[in-house]
């Protein structure tokens, strides 16, 4: 699976501070850390970018290439800040995202064409995300043959199921799940990326990362290509690297609803197992899973 | 052909739990089926019933609240007596007074009186603290130390207070409310926490009850999910017996306070409502609002 660091984020006091003040070595460093984690692409989360728009984006994509050779995801809402972020990219970059919704279309699908990068784009509509399988399918594929009208090829569009926290709505993880599994008999060529560490917003820091990394290998099963995802991770890297095969196995396994006798597992082995119920919806969730 | 109705069987079951001391034992719970399905299985209790009973006078009630109790309304020994004398299969039992944010009366007081009520009576006793989660530390374990043996039911137990509280109830042989704000994952955290060393068979869940066009189908959801989830997918941190505290709830609403009918009607049809979600236990203000429940619940169990 493609991973696409997700560190660089307007929402990290250190991240906007470092902005605000134009300090480039904490921006660097932490380019500079994904690099060496595995990260396939940087992204780059620019938030609304309300102000000055494009002399941060202008900022923030230069020094970032000036310590990595990767490729660069934009990502942000604003289409002004958008354009000049993609303008600067010097290995074709990622559109970060487009989606249903009528500005979306209006004004960030014309660059994806424009600037010839690939694309994300969201099941997101103007009412807000489609709350099952079939309303996202409905969305995705009004959108996607939008992108196409304008000349996007499947092939450059990664289609988004737009991921949601398992402690706030635990039915939409498996949706999206169930969206992934079927996408490439929906729209044949297409690509696909989530907000993985979504999944485990509003979940105690401490426990965020297994739900990530069980929900990755879920995901991953069913075919995912990308995730925007924290490869400072270190067992998130190495599992997708495919260096833990007998926790992808026993995830799979958990997920077929095959009988498992946890007394033989080890601690690290349980907790695979008990995330993977909890993600496909068979037990409860609760801050506790992992205990009793 | 003959028409023979479709039949679920369940693989969960509601622990049974039982309250009060030697002949005062009164069961709550212990169904294997949704709530009112006797027809699929053992509804091994009905839905108990309780009227609340003060502390103090209460200063916030209703006119036409406060007729019943006119003559017992000062002294919470003769008010339970009352309460008991007009149906009601058990009492509650409020510790307002112990609010810091009002009388602040110390828990040692308190848990006089409630050893007094208890030993008054001739049912089990619901106790409530008055909410504030430090307080009721103190308050919640006098009590379960002064009344030991009386197998009280004591709340509130919440996320933030349930080590100190639990451990006295346990120590002391009472059972206990844990209590959660309307989050039924927060429920099944606090639960998952209390059964590392509490006794199942001694929990009654208060998800909180809101009233009839006041969040109402907050609680009836998280009532019939609970009972979904511990019947029907047998996850056992989630079977236990579920109280329904809506007497203050319903009372404090608009309606209820312009008028005596209107105050009837919506603690009744909460009541039924949340009953039908799965409510063990329902703590009612209105003895009228008691009897027409008693009726209901008479005939269809």
């Amino acid at each position: 699976m493609v991973l696409i660091g997700e560190s660089i984020h307007i929402i990290s006091r250190r991240v906007s501070d470092a902005v605000k003040d134009r300090n480039a070595s904490v921006i660097q460093d932490l380019a500079r850390a994904q690099a060496r984690a595995g990260a396939d692409y940087i992204d780059l989360n620019l938030g609304p970018a309300k102000k000055d728009p494009v002399g941060m984006t202008e900022w923030l994509v230069n020094v970032v290439q000036e310590v990595t050779d990767l490729p660069l995801s934009i990502d942000t809402l604003n289409p002004v800040a958008m354009e000049a972020g993609l303008r600067l990219c010097k290995k074709r970059p990622l559109l970060n995202s487009a989606s249903g919704r009528t500005d979306s279309k209006a004004e960030m699908l014309p660059l994806a064409k424009k600037y010839n990068c690939d694309v994300v784009i969201s099941v997101l509509t103007d009412k807000g995300c489609p709350p099952d399988v079939d309303s996202r399918t409905e969305s995705i594929m009004e959108t996607v043959s939008y992108a196409n009208e304008l000349g996007i090829p499947n092939e450059d569009i990664w289609v988004d199921p737009i991921i949601l926290p398992v402690s706030a709505d635990q039915k939409q993880v498996r949706e999206a799940l169930e969206f992934i599994k079927i996408l490439p008999d929906l729209l044949p060529g297409v690509k696909s990326t989530v907000g993985l560490s979504n999944v485990s917003n509003g979940t105690p820091e401490e426990l965020r990362g297994i739900l990530n990394r069980t929900y990755m290998v879920m995901l991953g099963r069913y075919g995912l290509y990308s995730a925007i995802a924290d490869t400072l991770d270190k067992e998130l890297v190495k599992l997708n690297r495919g260096e833990m095969p007998h926790i992808v196995d026993l995830i799979c396994k958990a997920m077929d609803g095959e009988p498992i006798n946890m007394s033989s597992l080890s601690k690290q082995e349980q907790d695979y197992v008990k995330t993977t119920r909890v993600l496909m919806g068979e037990t409860l969730y609760s801050h506790a899973w992992l205990e009793g | 052909m003959e028409y023979k109705a479709p039949l679920e069987t369940y693989t969960g079951r509601v622990a049974e739990v039982i309250i009060g001391r030697g002949e005062k034992a009164l069961k709550i719970g212990g169904e294997n089926v949704l709530p009112f399905h006797f027809f699929e299985g053992e509804i091994a209790n009905p839905p108990r019933l309780a009227l609340e009973v003060l502390d103090t006078v209460p200063t916030n009630w209703a006119e036409w609240d406060l007729d019943p109790y006119k003559d017992v309304i000062s002294d919470p020994v003769r008010w339970a007596n009352k309460a008991l004398e007009l149906g009601a299969d058990l009492v509650c039992l409020r510790l307002v007074s112990t609010d810091p944010a009002g009388q602040n009366v110390p828990g040692e007081k308190a848990a006089e009186l409630v050893k007094k009520v208890a030993s008054a009576i001739r049912s089990p006793l619901i106790v409530y603290g008055s909410g504030d989660e430090n307080k009721d530390i103190e308050v919640l374990t006098k009590v379960a130390e002064v009344c030991a043996g009386e197998v009280l039911l004591l709340g509130p137990v919440v996320k933030e207070n349930y080590e100190p509280i639990s451990k006295a109830a346990l120590d002391h042989g009472h059972c206990i409310i844990a209590q959660s704000p309307l989050d039924i994952n927060l429920e099944k955290e606090l639960n998952v926490k209390l059964l590392k060393s509490f006794p199942k068979e001694r929990i009654v869940i208060d998800p909180l009850s809101s009233a009839l066009g006041y969040g109402m189908e907050y609680s009836f959801t998280i009532m019939e999910r609970t009972k979904h989830i511990g019947i029907m997918f047998g996850d056992s941190t989630m079977q236990m017996p579920i109280i329904a505290d809506l007497a203050s709830e319903c009372a404090k609403t608009k309606q209820a306070k312009e008028s005596e009918k209107q105050g009837l009607l919506w603690e009744l049809v909460t009541a039924i409502s949340l009953l039908l979600a799965g409510a063990n236990i329902v703590i009612l203000r209105l003895p009228q609002t008691l009897k027409m429940l008693k009726e209901v619940i008479q005939g269809t169990i």
